[in-house]
């Protein structure tokens, strides 16, 4: 159960050992697993602006350092900026310049500035003069540290190449010693840095003059003395800049209200999520910047039955409470449902080598050329232990399908029993006990564990025959506080 | 309510919905629009609203009563080209709000809040602390960050205009009452109309 504004009160395990509510996690159709955030790869598939929605290649999009050109933010609240049309006043021509004649002659020539809506701040304020022009045009400013700032990125790029140069007549020099063949290298020069070699470009030459005109900069013990301004004049805090608002431009940090410019907008990205194990594509957004669609969407909330809080009777020390839930099946194929306690729950290892052996040798091969180590030393059982154990009765439940049309149908299964409360299309209410312990303290935060074991049928690949898997997962439900 | 009718004046030129609650001694003065389901009370001492204000729907003005009542009450005087969004909220004991000052949706003004010109009071901002809003101060955000804006707020007149086509076609309106020449020079407008 997850809210937007809620706690969550009932939350999964993943395959890593986090515990995360069934709206931030994924489930693999592949390794038949539960994964999150934690425990995915995640990948970068396209830079955009997300106000103007404007779709960049990364090469421009680092070009431009991951900002947008025509959008921008404000540098007080950071918010972004809306540009606003005014008619051009006779009072602003003389901000124009003497250059500008031709603005006075017309009458109502529109003019533009960015005006923030949160916190009303406008480009007028910081006296950058309007623009004749909606979008773009907009002053740039230049960093005060740009020239060393290059100069640094050459050198490093510099020192890169020289020992990535190096490495590589180590190499070849390896090479040359244990065997007398030429080698496909040598023979083709087939490396940049052999390339330029070849054609006696200079860049290696010019890396040299990098590192050797390369001025390291000097630590100063001379500080410029504060004027008398800062301990007579009375502080006006409006007119002082907050941390966030500086660090907001990192170039120029600026310390008064009137230094500060529009900050061009920073791009966002659209991710796609890769399982680490098997390397399928969980989630795959459409390029499409304005689209919120998803290509590939593997998430746990449509595979994994969900568990729902209906209500609890107060939990108190050595006594058992009634504790109502409500099972949905999410997927198109009926499921059996059993509860289980999470010590059940066989090994994750186990569970792995389950269907491995039914997988083909081959693809068997191919998932140990991988390199699985660090998903390895990531993957753990969740830390479930809880003050109350959930009475797990017996019985395997089947849950029908969903159906989207279900609710038009009015054949309710009356099957209620004592566990069942009551049934409707894909979904099940249950009665069940919660124990606690006698010697848990009042006002402790009552958690219950509970393990469900699911029959999940896997369609993919298409082409075989859907296969049935008995899958588990382990969830925690918050049953509020230990009554004394 | 209607006990009180006489004591509302409504200058010309004033647009000011019937389905509003107005309580007391109030002045409206021409080119102001007032929204219906706004509630102005004067129950400490008269209210005054200056030209060229828009009140919208569901804002609140109350001047409340002081405790040691001063005779004659002092007016609570609202000057012109003040913007009271949405379910705005504005309580004072008396005293004097200045100009083009915008009230933002849901924002609130208590008792003892001094309040200058070109101030903007932002959306769900609260004020309940006495204290003095110096001219263009700026407040905004759950944070109740304050800047001081460079210029006062751009004046709302053609937004007036409209609505004050508008309001006539979709809503009873209340009569002015006032038939006095005004100063200004507008007011004389819709007269013609």
């Amino acid at each position: 159960m997850a809210y937007l504004t809620q706690p969550d009160y009932v939350k999964y395990a993943c395959s890593c050992g986090q515990i995360k509510p069934i709206t931030s996690l994924y489930f693999c159709r592949h390794c038949l697993q539960i994964r999150c955030g934690f425990c995915i790869c995640h990948e970068v598939d396209s830079h955009y602006c997300a106000n103007c929605l404007e779709n960049m290649p990364s090469s421009e999009a680092r070009l431009k350092k991951n900002r947008c050109s025509s959008c921008f933010d404000c540098p007080s609240c950071f918010h972004t900026l809306s540009t606003r049309a005014t008619l051009a006043q006779p009072r602003q021509t003389p901000e124009q310049g003497s250059g500008d004649s031709k603005v006075e002659n017309k009458q109502a020539k529109k003019m533009y500035y960015l005006s923030c809506f949160n916190c009303r701040w406008t480009s007028r304020d910081v006296g950058i003069p309007d623009q004749p022009v909606a979008s773009g045009g907009w002053p740039e400013r230049v960093n005060p540290n740009a020239t060393r700032i290059n100069q640094l990125l050459d050198y490093y790029k510099a020192i890169a190449q020289q020992e990535k140069q190096e490495k590589l007549d180590r190499e070849r020099k390896k090479f040359a010693i244990r065997g007398k063949y030429i080698t496909l290298t040598d023979k083709t020069g087939l490396t940049g840095a052999m390339a330029r070699n070849i054609a006696g470009l200079p860049s290696s030459e010019s890396t040299m003059s990098a590192i050797a005109n390369f001025v390291p900069s000097e630590a100063s013990a001379d500080v410029e003395e504060l004027s008398e301004d800062f301990y007579t004049k009375e502080l006006n805090l409006n007119q002082m800049t907050s941390m966030p608002q500086r660090l907001a431009a990192p170039e120029w940090q600026p310390s008064s209200v009137s230094r500060l410019y529009p900050i061009a907008k920073l791009l966002s990205v659209k991710r796609s999520q890769r399982c680490r194990a098997c390397d399928h594509n969980l989630t795959k957004p459409e390029y499409n910047p304005g689209s919120i669609k998803f290509k590939i969407e593997l998430l746990a909330f449509y595979h994994v039955p969900e568990v729902k809080i209906i209500s609890y009777e107060p939990i108190k020390p050595g006594c058992t409470s009634a504790l109502l839930l409500k099972l949905t099946n999410p997927t198109g194929h009926e499921m059996q449902v059993r509860l289980l306690q999470p010590e059940e729950v066989p090994d994750t290892e186990d569970r792995l080598e389950e269907p491995k052996s039914l997988e083909k040798s081959l693809e068997k091969s191919l998932n140990l050329e991988k390199d699985n180590l660090w998903y390895e030393t990531v993957q753990r059982k969740a830390d479930v232990t809880a003050t109350c154990r959930v009475v797990t009765p017996d019985v395997t439940l089947t849950l029908a399908q969903r159906d989207d049309a279900a609710e038009y149908d009015d054949d309710a299964t009356h099957d209620a029993n004592d566990i069942i409360l009551w049934r409707k299309s894909n979904k099940l209410a249950l009665r069940l006990q919660v124990s606690c312990g006698a010697e848990v303290g009042a006002a402790s935060a009552a958690e219950a564990a509970l393990a469900l074991q699911y029959r999940y049928r896997n369609t993919v690949p298409a082409a075989h025959e859907p296969r049935d898997h008995t899958l588990h997962a382990t969830l925690l439900l918050q049953l509020g506080h230990v009554s004394g | 309510m209607t006990h009180y009718r006489y004591s509302i004046k409504i200058l010309p030129g004033a647009t000011v919905c019937e389905d509003c609650t107005l309580e007391g001694d109030i002045t409206i003065g021409g080119g102001t629009v007032i929204h219906p389901r706004v509630t102005i009370i004067a129950e400490g001492g008269p209210i005054i609203i200056a030209e060229y204000c828009i009140i919208e729907e569901y804002s609140t003005i109350i001047h409340k009563k002081n405790e040691q009542p001063e005779n004659p009450p002092k007016p609570l005087f609202i000057g012109a080209h003040n913007v009271f969004e949405v379910g705005c909220r504005l309580e004072s004991l008396c005293g004097h709000i200045g100009e083009s000052n915008v009230f933002e949706c849901k924002s609130f003004v208590g008792t003892d809040v001094k309040i200058g010109s070109g101030c903007v009071i932002g959306a769900a901002c609260s004020l309940t602390t006495p204290q003095t809003l110096p001219d263009n101060t700026v407040i905004w955000g759950s944070e109740h960050n304050n800047r001081e804006a460079l210029e006062k707020q751009p004046s709302q007149l053609l937004q007036l205009d409209f609505l004050g086509k508008v309001m006539p076609n979709y809503h009873r309106l209340r009569k002015s009452n006032v038939h006095k020449r005004q100063m200004s020079r507008q007011s004389q407008e819709p007269a013609k109309s």
